[in-house]
């Protein structure tokens, strides 16, 4: 039994879910809450130093890509030009403690790649904008750089401590 | 809100709607159209239209990004007007979808298709009883056509947002969220005589008495203050005449009233009537056509409670039309500046050391008074006439529907500035120097030497002897001084501070080829926006369109302009200040330590006409800068500071920021400026600047200008700016996102922190 200043979920349950299949159903929770939250902490690391930070994301349809824009000034571009294994955590927590049982997040694990300026970029940079339409003069700065997470796997977590995988290719 | 509301009503059913879907405006016009009223037909698009567009075109996002950007209480008029600015072009760069198409066209159907519209806003709670927000949202006059009205559905909506609707926005409630607008589509009425009208005098409610005003034509001239009204007071008892003023207009007028007594009459009955109906008292737009009336609109008389922002009301009357623009371009251009000109020229030319001490003392007076009265015209006059470029700013963003709303500054490129004219000076000189090693060797060495201490006679001295071009370089330097140099800035005369400008000529000769800004290209830019304005407007407005451009241009040259020229003012009274301080040093009477400025002036002129009274001490200057008492608290440094992004392009460099004159000669090649706000004294180290970060926001002020022009990355509008970063940060200026990073590209990492036990 965890105690509940513990984490929500960790690599124990991770390698607990590892080996369970996901019901078709846990896909359609992760795209509801991909499709609820506009915007996820993403998680980086360089030299051993683990970072966080918020970004607005969009997913494709097959979720198999997620994208994400920063500014090139930043700590978290940084990281990602040094390491590209990346997470980002999406979750609907509220502001009240004793709402536990209600919190979904899922943890998407994968690879960062920095996508060029051309048609590659239009076409992602589209994606993002169509769900952050707010956001078009930031993804289209100069500054900003467009990166795209190929997924790997996403861990959903409900009810406090109810863990399962999905992992988009195993589906396909 | 209730999907099931409609988007559209006609006006004479609007009455039965609540005042939250069509408006206060509506809701009353239709009320008394209802009651028998002559109101002009037409229809209202509910709070429900504007909801639906703003959701579908994710605005209420954009909204919240544009005011979310800093505290609004920090924002400058210009910074709230450039938001503003951003908001409308994303309501005008927004397509209406099917639906909304639908329902416009729908109410054209049942209007006259040969009269022109006027489509206006009809606000929630804009008119409520005891405040009123006239003039803070947009009406459009004379429109034709299905695409014209929604092009002016879309403005008027954009309004909710204006400039003056965000300064009043907490009176408003205004709210992202919550806000909406219905918009009042109604047939003009070709008026002969129109005007407004006022059950009870707003100045004294108590009194018995009506106020009408009437001028020919129609009622938008006396609202715009265009036209001069014919007034008259009424017994509203007897209907006696009490008092008749005429308008002062120069159209020909014969001396007769413009209403006779039955039109008073009729007007004041339909007063009346509408405060029975009503039971408040109204204030009454009215137009009448042949000996037809019609009321335009109908709301509660607000009597004139005093603006508690003084500030805010001095900014609600920059906003001329454009015959007031106009006749303003008239004034400042052919009148105001040649005679601020002249007033410098002649006291540059007074030789000032020839006079005896009542006569000094007499032309400290002169200068001391010509400077405070053109300091008024400076904020009576030229910055009022400042907004022809913000006329032009709307005009071709609503014509053209340009994407970046800046666009149109490509059309004031290429204006002869005089700062624009002093830059390219300092830049031929330092071509110059930049071509004679030996000469930009031997001064640089001076420099050093001097430190700081220069000393005008002996450093030329020096110089000749030991260079070569010296001769020639000092020639030059000199006409430039004499012609550009006679301003004050930081209450210094540059005139006398030679240093530093020679400072930034080393430095500029090491940098060459950045002194421009009105190249060939430029001239490609500011042909190709001409047509393309002119070719939204079409052949029917191209007039003007062209006087649009013409008065912008006249404005926005003309308005760094009268800051030198004012300026130069500064410097002759300075002038006479350091003549009356030297005098008063050398009989004993002030400390030779004693700096003189310009609220010395009194002491200074007393002193001179009193000789035999004893020694004087000046005033030390206060702080002015009300921004200086920042400090971050202890343990706190920025990391990223947020601004606008005034210029695009990113740069890395050191920090050097300028605060007074002192910091001019300082000034290195490719460090990143930071300063209160670039004045046009200063403007000629931005091509020395790698980027620059100002204090002031604003997308249309001279540092943003210049440094569009000369490609140079500018974040402004960026808080305690100057007191947040210190000489020598590294930092990164994001001039498209607004984003000025402190500290290195690569980051140190954690692995050196240490973690406590």
């Amino acid at each position: 039994m965890k105690q509940p200043d513990e984490p929500i979920f960790d690599e124990k349950d991770i390698d607990d879910a590892a080996g369970t299949t996901a019901a078709p159903a846990v896909r359609d929770r992760i795209q509801r809450l991909a499709d609820q939250q506009p915007y996820a902490v993403l998680c980086v690391q360089g030299q051993g130093q683990p970072y966080g930070a918020l970004v607005a994301f969009a997913f494709s349809p097959d979720l198999r890509h997620a994208v994400f824009v920063t500014p090139i000034a930043t700590r978290k571009y940084r990281l990602l030009s040094e390491c590209d294994q990346v997470a980002l955590v999406i979750d609907n927590r509220p502001n009240k403690a004793d709402e536990l049982m209600e919190i979904e997040a899922v943890t998407v694990t994968g690879r960062s790649l920095l996508v060029e300026r051309g048609a590659e970029f239009d076409e992602w940079a589209g994606l993002l904008i169509a769900r952050h339409p707010y956001l078009k003069s930031f993804v289209q700065a100069a500054t900003c750089a467009l990166f795209r997470v190929d997924v790997a796997r996403f861990l959903h977590v409900a009810r406090f401590q109810e863990v399962s995988q999905w992992i988009p290719d195993s589906h396909s | 809100m209730d999907s099931g509301q409609p988007l559209l009503i006609p006006l004479e059913a609007s009455a039965q709607w609540d005042d939250q879907l069509v408006g206060g405006k509506a809701s009353k016009l239709s009320q008394l159209a209802g009651a028998g009223f002559g109101v002009p037909r037409g229809f209202c698009l509910t709070t429900r239209a504007y909801q639906r567009f703003a959701n579908n075109a994710a605005i209420g996002a954009t909204i919240r990004m544009e005011l979310g950007r800093k505290p609004m209480d920090d924002m400058r008029w210009e910074e709230i007007w450039d938001a503003a600015l951003r908001i409308r072009a994303t309501f005008l760069s927004q397509p209406l979808d099917g639906a909304l198409r639908d329902a416009i066209a729908q109410g054209l159907a049942g209007l006259d298709p040969s009269a022109p519209l006027a489509v206006r806003s009809s606000a929630v709670g804009e008119d409520a009883a005891g405040r009123s927000f006239a003039g803070l949202h947009e009406s459009i006059i004379g429109v034709h056509g299905r695409q014209a009205v929604e092009d002016a559905v879309r403005l008027v909506w954009a309004s909710l947002w204006s400039d003056a609707a965000l300064l009043y926005r907490k009176e408003l409630g205004l709210d992202p969220a919550n806000s909406r607008m219905a918009v009042l589509v109604q047939e003009m009425v070709a008026a002969d005589r129109s005007g407004v009208a006022f059950a009870r005098d707003p100045r004294d409610m108590r009194k018995e008495h009506a106020l009408i005003e009437s001028v020919p034509g129609p009622c938008s001239l006396l609202v715009d203050g265009l036209v001069d009204p014919d007034r008259w007071e009424l017994d509203r008892k007897t209907r006696a005449v009490i008092a008749w003023l005429p308008g002062q207009r120069d159209d020909g007028q014969d001396d007769a009233p413009l209403l006779e007594a039955r039109e008073l009459e009729q007007i004041l009955d339909t007063l009346l009537s509408l405060e029975r109906l009503f039971g408040w008292s109204p204030d009454m737009e009215w137009a009448r056509q042949a000996d037809a009336l019609s009321v335009l609109q109908a709301r509660p008389i607000t009597t004139g409670v005093p603006e508690a922002d003084e500030k805010r009301a001095w900014y609600l009357s920059l906003r001329p039309g454009d015959k007031r623009l106009k006749a303003l371009r008239r004034r400042v251009a052919e009148q105001l500046i040649p005679e601020l000109e002249s007033v410098g020229r002649a006291f540059a030319a007074e030789p000032l050391d020839l006079l005896d001490e009542q006569a000094l003392a007499d032309a400290i007076e002169r200068r001391s008074t010509a400077l405070a009265e053109w300091k008024k015209i400076y904020w009576d006059e030229f910055i009022p006439f400042a907004h022809g470029v913000r006329r032009l700013a709307t005009y071709y963003n609503d014509a053209v529907q340009a994407e970046d709303p800046y666009e149109f500054v490509g059309l004031l490129r290429n204006q002869p500035l005089v700062a624009t004219q002093r830059n390219r000076a300092i830049g031929e000189l330092a071509a110059k120097l930049a071509a004679d090693e030996a000469l930009q060797s031997v001064l640089d060495r001076l420099l050093e030497e001097c430190a700081g201490a220069l000393r005008w006679p002996a450093f030329r001295e020096a110089l000749i002897n030991k260079a070569e071009g010296a001769g020639d370089f000092l020639r030059d330097f000199d006409a430039l001084k004499e012609r550009f140099l006679d301003i004050a800035y930081d209450q210094e005369r540059l005139y006398d501070q030679p240093e530093p400008l020679l400072r930034n000529i080393v430095e500029l000769s090491r940098a060459p080829g950045r002194s421009g800004g009105d190249d060939a290209s430029a001239g490609e830019t500011v042909t190709a926006l001409e047509q393309r304005l002119l070719d939204a407007v079409g052949t029917e407005r191209r007039d003007e369109a062209l006087e649009v451009i013409e008065t912008g241009r006249i404005s926005w040259k003309l308005r760094d302009d009268d800051n030198l020229l004012v300026a130069r003012l500064e410097s002759q009274l300075l002038r006479a200040l350091d003549e009356a301080a030297q005098r008063l040093t050398a009989h004993g009477r002030l400390s030779a330590d004693q700096r003189p400025n310009d609220a010395h002036a009194e002491t200074l002129m007393r002193a001179l006409r009193e000789p035999s009274a004893g020694p004087i001490r000046l005033k030390p200057a206060g702080e002015s800068d009300a921004t200086a008492s920042f400090r971050a608290p202890p343990g706190e440094s920025p990391r990223q500071l947020i601004g606008q992004p005034a210029s695009p392009g990113a740069a890395t460099g050191r920090v050097r920021r300028v605060r007074g004159h002192g910091d001019l000669g300082a000034f290195r090649r490719g460090e990143v400026l930071v300063c209160d706000a670039i004045q046009p004294t200063m403007t000629h180290l931005v091509p020395l600047a790698s980027a620059i970060v100002e204090r002031r926001g604003g997308m249309l002020i001279h540092g943003a200008i210049i440094a569009r022009e000369l490609g140079i990355p500018c974040v402004n509008g960026v808080r305690h700016a100057v007191e947040s970063l210190k000489d020598g940060d590294l930092v990164t200026v994001d001039g498209h996102l607004g984003i000025v990073t402190v500290g290195a590209a690569e980051f140190d990492l954690e692995l050196g922190v240490r973690v406590l036990p």
